[in-house]
């Protein structure tokens, strides 16, 4: 709808800002969508360092679980340490069972990684298995799960390869569409 | 004190057991979990199972039936997430959780060279409510001592099970430990008092630490081999009382032995109804020829009349009995 009472040189100026504001939020969304690709290798290896860590924390220190949930997440970084953290936390309230913590601690941060369903799918079937058998049973299933996330973070890499700066450029150029589409 | 064994239980358990009169929660003894067969509980004696709409039953048909996932729950609470940490003790087959509780556990065994290695697929728990009387011991403590002294006589006390013994040389440690305990003249003095705990039952050690008030001077040498125990405890913390409980092997009969060769007394349990079941155990004949002991106490308890004590003196004669009236639970 023409607004009357402005003259020519504002409505130009308007579209010009209109614009450059479109052409802005493509290209951010592209740079977001290009972050998540690159952070998704870089957070399941931090998680498969993590793990490792358990690891070790269950089969020499033998450790209980909320505590060694605790160390993995203080020396784990950025959302991974948010999510171990969690599920430290969930642990060691009181009336929680480990599936229930391991599922309650990806409910409450599981949005702030990069990380995919497939992960997640590993993540809550660690709560099933962690804590339930011996020794040498949960090193064998934490192996398993480590290669399981192995193989997803090479899927990562690979996407990382092929879309991360596909989705700069198409974001950026998008942007760009839409502001031609609207000039 | 039955809040962290509530707080363990499955939600479904938890609720039908939380939901059974009060009277019963008071005297609970023991909560029998079974997969796909009925929830039972005990207490004073009574065993009963409990329905599924909270109430107790001798039906075995209205009874609840845990759950697999329900006993899943259940061992993941008890073993605080880390059955991985408790593979000594689930070899043993019975763990120590908060409050100093004792859960007894059936499942697969799993074996190595002849000998159980692992439990596997738990599937029946026995949940022991220990409970703590503070006094338990108070009007027993002054038979058990030397005429005219404050020495503590070496006593063997003989009892069928959930008869609550654990519960009296518990708080027999304590009174030792504290002094001071006679009603009248000086004050008994505080002895030092070593317990050998090998199924972590009298002081409920958790990370060695008592969850129990077992007296200031006490130290507990907890999951240790009463003989070996006795021993170390001889050797190392040169205590004035040490305080066993179920002996019944003859390398116990050789520590109590030497204990009393170093000058300590001794307290010990043993299994058994009548003075004449241990009369007739070979290892208990000998110690008893060589009148190790120079008091036998026999436990009998009676449901709404009291706790009965027969005190036998070293010759096996009837020496003295005593009647603490009481609800048979806090003598």
């Amino acid at each position: 709808m023409p607004i009357p009472s402005l003259c020519g040189a504002t409505a130009a100026m308007l579209k010009v800002v209109g614009a450059i504001l479109v052409l802005c939020a493509g290209a951010l969304i592209g740079l977001h969508m290009s972050h998540q690709y690159a952070s998704r290798p870089r957070q399941i290896r931090q998680l498969i360092q993590a793990l490792q860590r358990l690891e070790t924390e269950i089969s020499y220190g033998a450790t209980p679980l909320a505590e060694a949930f605790h160390s993995i997440a203080r020396q784990a970084a950025g959302p991974v340490a948010v999510l171990l953290g969690a599920a430290a936390e969930e642990l060691q309230s009181e009336s929680a069972d480990t599936r229930g913590a391991l599922e309650r601690s990806a409910e409450r941060c599981w949005g702030r990684t990069a990380l995919r369903p497939a992960e997640r799918e590993i993540w809550l079937h660690l709560g099933s298995i962690l804590g339930v058998s011996d020794r040498d049973d949960q090193i064998r299933h934490l192996r398993l799960a480590m290669s399981q996330l192995k193989s997803e973070e090479d899927a990562a890499q690979e996407d990382q390869r092929r879309y991360a700066s596909m989705w700069r450029s198409l974001g950026l150029l998008g942007g760009a569409l839409v502001a031609i589409l609207l000039y | 004190m039955l809040e962290p064994i509530l707080n363990a239980l499955p939600p479904m358990i938890r609720e039908l057991i939380a939901s059974l009169p009060q009277q019963v929660l008071d005297d609970l003894e023991e909560i029998r979990v079974r997969e796909k067969r009925p929830l039972e509980v005990m207490y004073r004696g009574v065993y009963r199972y409990v329905s599924v709409d909270g109430g107790l039953t001798e039906d075995v048909l209205s009874a609840y039936l845990p759950t697999r996932e329900d006993c899943r729950i259940l061992l993941d609470m008890l073993t605080n997430h880390s059955v991985y940490t408790l593979e000594e003790e689930l070899k043993r087959g019975y763990i120590t959780v908060r409050g100093g509780h004792r859960v007894g556990l059936c499942g697969k065994a799993i074996l190595e060279d002849g000998s159980v290695r692992q439990l596997r697929d738990i599937n029946s728990f026995n949940i022991r409510i220990a409970r703590e009387v503070i006094g338990a011991a108070a009007e027993l403590l002054p038979r058990l001592v030397e005429p005219g002294s404050f020495r503590i006589s070496n006593t063997l006390i003989i009892s069928p099970p959930q008869q609550g013994k654990t519960t009296l040389i518990r708080d027999l440690a304590r009174l030792i430990s504290t002094g001071g305990w006679n009603r009248e003249g000086p004050p008994a003095p505080a002895y030092k008092v070593g317990i050998v705990d090998e199924r972590s039952e009298i002081a409920g050690a958790i990370k060695g630490v008592p969850s129990f008030s077992v007296g200031p001077r006490t130290d507990v040498l907890d999951g240790c081999p009463k003989a070996e125990g006795m021993m170390m405890m001889i050797r190392g913390m040169s205590p004035d009382v040490v305080i066993v409980d179920e002996i019944g092997r003859p390398e116990d009969a050789v520590a109590i032995q030497e204990a009393l060769r170093c000058g300590i007394r001794v307290i010990a349990t043993a299994h058994g109804r009548h003075f004449e079941d241990i009369r007739n155990r070979p290892m208990m004949r000998g110690l008893i020829r060589h009148a190790v002991f120079s008091r036998y106490v026999v436990l009998g308890r009676t449901y709404g009349i009291g706790r009965v004590y027969r005190i036998y003196d070293e010759s096996g004669k009837l020496a003295d009995s005593l009647i603490v009236r009481g609800d048979g639970r806090d003598a």
